[in-house]
């Protein structure tokens, strides 16, 4: 079933091109029998392409959304841009400056208050997802990692250019830059732990449970030390639309809603090695 | 100068008994390298490969300027606007004119008419930083070449539009993109090859220069520009760029960033290549300490090899996003009776640079923007004398997430002179540089997230120095470092600059005028007013007795796309996209 299921996005998929193009309210999307969702490419476990076949938690989460309302899904995978005032312009009210599209939801939004006052032309809420920064390391080299210290005579691997890659850098006045690792995507940063060029990669806890889980020649486990100056240490995860589609969000809050408490997201975390950790809702 | 003048000669006398009678003849690189002084087409990238942008023409000149009328316009329609920075090409009677999203067309001079047009197809998910420019073409024998955002070269028949070869020169998904005109070189070993830098996003990307054969697009050699990097020459390993981890720490070099994306230059008499290099990666310098080479510099290269043969960092370990691509403009200087190979260079950072070209000394540097506050200037080594306190503090210090002290910062990152090529003329010895008087204010951002996580950035502002102007159009002697005039524009200036043997200076205005200067004093001689901004380079050139002159129009480029204060003097200025053609009517050519 869920073979079939994942047949049938990728071939909407590739009839997008001449799907509408703007962030629609209820209404419309109903009308059309369509929805289109947005999801981060390169974003494993939650979102990302392998062999042509898009996967992870994310992803399964907007397959649900789309059966709950009854519409086919457009799933709309695209990267990550410098930051999430950027991702909503792009991803919801704007589109892209080429094509111009933009997404009628987009998934894995931080909820922060910042954030939200900032960006008026988003509406940003139903929380789904509990995220926190952790480390997952290999308990052979390091049975106990109680702090970052420890990265100053073993190397750390992360991704180029994400929030772990600058506390890194910054961790200690630059203490820790001979021992740095940067993977140019986060395939290629698991790859690096895979490869034992690393003792430990600093991503978010999902990510760090996922490669503890698929890179099973190293024993791992994954923990969460002191991280100083770090500006979240954890927060909530949730949805946006566009501000004039504030009934598609509520309908889509619904739906998850449902998936969160018939238990089926803690189920498809873990598919993906991930616990599921509710969300103060 | 004399040098300079009997090469002029010699190649004006090339040009009258060669191309210039051929009909339909395809382009030959001695034709490219005698660009300049063939006053009857416009082969290269900066009317020569030194791209002075200097014609010797003088049919048109301070006294019949004000008959220069429009012959017609050609609009690039579609629904696809925004900035048109390009700067056409003309050969046998057809302009090649590239535009925004990745659009060429070939355009019968004689009538307006479109002979051909070329749309690139671009796929989803490219991500173009800052706006989906394009600034030109190159020509050689039967084909013209340009790249597009997708980050491919594309090698079209001249005649038909249609294509002879497609080659990918980054992978647009790792965020590559192309908008630069590729450059077209002479070498013994290889025959002409297609030189091209590279563009993309801020972090990740390492900068490279690479030639390719015109024929078949195949890969000729690459220079990476960050120290650390291996270069390839015929498809094997030739030398490493530097060396590793001499002013990079960790494995910071694998992603320094120093992307070559304006393209670059090349000088015929010393056989060397000149290309400007962005700025390093990450933003926040605090996270990379040493010099961070080769970013925000200019690097000498032989095209035989692909080997440097020199570096000079304008901004060494670069905080203010001081990107160093501007071009680097060949000229000899006459300075206590003798004539130096010199080399100029307007930076973002507000300095105007002159080297040796042959061996990239340092001989002068003085600013051409006022009031520069991250330096107090250049010393006797042509180090900047840096002022500690106006460096943008390290986010990651604000503990708390709430808006730090700020600095102000002058130039803003958009810099003293942004990509718009300055002009030198060989008639008054002087270049032309087209800069702003802006300032930025940086202070640490509040809370923003990155594919899911929070961190701390830095926020900005640019501000206009004074009320009244930002965009300056400044007459420079090189040899004294000294102003010599100035025109003063409300809006920021974004388009390059066009001088001529007739004693003009051209340049447009984002209010959409193309006007005219006295190259000596700065008098504004002529305006026509072309009903939207102008953000590229004009050019000129004489068919059939008459001087010509084109700018494209059509508003748009990185100025939009940045707020603050600036906006306001931007905002009401509407989009377009059109190429105009003007010349003096014969009738009136001799008043």
């Amino acid at each position: 079933m869920m073979h079939l299921l994942r047949q049938a996005v990728s071939v909407v998929a590739l009839l997008l091109f001449s799907v509408s193009v703007h962030a629609r309210a209820y209404d419309d999307v109903i009308d059309s029998g369509n929805i289109t969702i947005f999801v981060y490419s390169d974003y494993a476990p939650y979102s990302w392409e392998e062999d042509g076949e898009q996967k992870g938690i994310d992803v399964e989460v907007a397959q649900f959304i789309a059966e709950y309302l009854e519409v086919d899904l457009n799933l709309l995978m695209r990267g990550a841009d410098e930051n999430i005032d950027d991702d909503l312009r792009i991803n919801i009210w704007k589109g892209d400056l080429i094509h111009r599209r933009a997404a009628d939801v987009m998934l894995h939004v931080p909820i922060d208050k910042e954030v939200d006052a900032r960006n008026d032309l988003a509406v940003i809420n139903s929380p789904y997802f509990h995220e926190e920064m952790a480390v997952v390391v290999d308990r052979n080299i390091i049975p106990n990692l109680e702090t970052f210290g420890y990265f100053t005579s073993e190397k750390v691997g992360a991704e180029l250019d994400t929030v772990s890659d600058f506390f890194l850098s910054n961790a200690f006045r630059g203490l820790l830059h001979p021992n740095i690792r940067r993977g140019p995507t986060f395939e290629s940063t698991i790859n690096l732990y895979a490869e034992e060029e690393v003792a430990a990669v600093m991503a978010s806890r999902a990510q760090s449970e996922y490669i503890a889980n698929r890179v099973s020649h190293r024993d791992s486990y994954v923990v969460q030390p002191p991280m100083p100056g770090i500006v979240r240490r954890d927060w909530r995860v949730g949805i946006a639309v566009k501000h004039d589609s504030r009934d598609l969000g509520y309908a889509v809050g619904d739906a998850l809603n449902e998936l969160i408490v018939s238990g089926k997201l803690a189920s498809i975390s873990e598919k993906y090695g991930v616990t599921y950790i509710e969300p103060e809702r | 100068m004399k040098q300079n003048f009997a090469w002029l000669a010699f190649a004006g006398t090339l040009a009258l008994s060669g191309a210039g009678t051929a009909t339909a003849a395809d382009v030959t690189i001695d034709d490219l390298m005698n660009d300049q002084a063939s006053t009857e087409n416009v082969l290269t990238y900066g009317l020569g490969p030194r791209a002075q942008r200097f014609s010797p023409l003088d049919t048109l000149n301070k006294d019949n300027i004000k008959n220069l009328f429009p012959v017609w316009s050609f609009s690039f329609g579609g629904e696809k606007q925004r900035g048109q920075e390009s700067q056409p090409l003309i050969h046998d009677g057809v302009m090649y004119v590239t535009g925004s999203y990745s659009r060429m067309w070939a355009i019968d001079i004689a009538t307006g008419d479109e002979l051909w047009q070329y749309d690139a197809r671009l796929p989803e998910g490219i991500l173009p930083c800052c706006d989906v420019v394009n600034r030109g073409a190159a020509i050689l024998g039967d084909k013209v070449f340009f790249g597009t955002l997708d980050a491919k070269m594309v090698a079209l028949d001249a005649k038909t539009g249609k294509v002879v070869w497609r080659k990918t020169i980054g992978d647009y998904k790792a965020g590559y993109s192309y908008t630069a005109a590729p450059l077209i070189v002479p070498t013994e070993a290889h025959g002409p090859i297609v030189v091209t830098g590279n563009s993309g996003g801020e972090f990740g990307i390492v900068g490279a220069v690479e030639a390719r054969n015109p024929d078949t697009g195949d890969l000729v050699w690459s220079r990476p520009t960050i120290e650390g990097h291996m270069g390839t020459l015929n498809g094997e390993e030739s030398t490493m760029t530097g060396t590793k981890n001499e002013t990079w720490a960790g494995d910071l070099w694998q992603n320094g960033g120093g992307a070559t994306w304006l393209g670059g230059t090349y000088d015929p008499d010393v056989k060397m290549l000149f290309f400007g290099t962005g700025n390093p990666a990450p933003w926040n310098s605090h996270l990379r300490p040493g010099d961070n080479k080769w970013t925000s510099s200019r690097i000498a290269l032989d095209p035989e090899t692909g080997e440097v043969a020199w570096g000079y960092q304008t901004t060494p370990h670069d905080g203010w996003d001081y990107d160093g691509v501007n071009e680097f403009i060949a000229f000899d200087m006459e300075k206590d009776g003798e004539t130096i190979k010199a080399g100029a260079t307007a930076d973002r950072n507000g300095f105007f640079y002159v080297l040796d070209r042959t061996n990239g000394d340092f001989i002068s540097g003085a600013p051409f923007v006022q009031d520069i506050s991250w330096a107090e200037g250049i010393d006797e080594n042509g180090r900047p004398i840096f002022v500690p306190e106006n460096r943008p503090g390290n986010p990651a210090e604000s503990a708390d997430g709430k808006k730090g002290e700020s600095i102000f910062a002058v130039p803003s990152f958009l810099g003293g002179k942004n990509w718009m090529p300055m002009a030198y003329s060989t008639k008054t010895d002087l270049f032309y540089i087209p800069s702003n008087e802006w300032g930025m204010d940086i202070w640490n951002e509040p809370i923003t997230y990155k594919k899911g996580a929070a961190y701390l950035g830095a926020g900005f502002t640019i501000r206009p120095l004074f009320d009244d102007y930002i965009g300056s159009l400044k007459a420079m002697d090189p040899v004294t470092g000294k102003v010599k005039w100035e025109y003063r524009n409300q809006a920021p200036l974004w388009g390059g600059v066009l001088t001529t043997g007739g004693g003009l200076v051209f340049t447009g205005t984002p209010e959409g005028y193309l006007k005219a200067f006295d190259d000596e004093t700065g008098e504004e001689l002529w305006k026509f007013q072309t009903g939207t901004g102008i953000v590229s380079s004009p050019i000129t050139w004489e068919q059939d007795g008459e001087q010509y002159v084109a700018i494209v129009t059509g508003w748009g480029g990185a100025v939009p796309l940045w707020g603050g204060e600036v906006a306001k003097v931007v905002s009401y200025l509407n989009q377009g996209g059109s190429v105009w053609v003007f010349k003096v009517p014969e009738q009136l050519a001799s008043r």
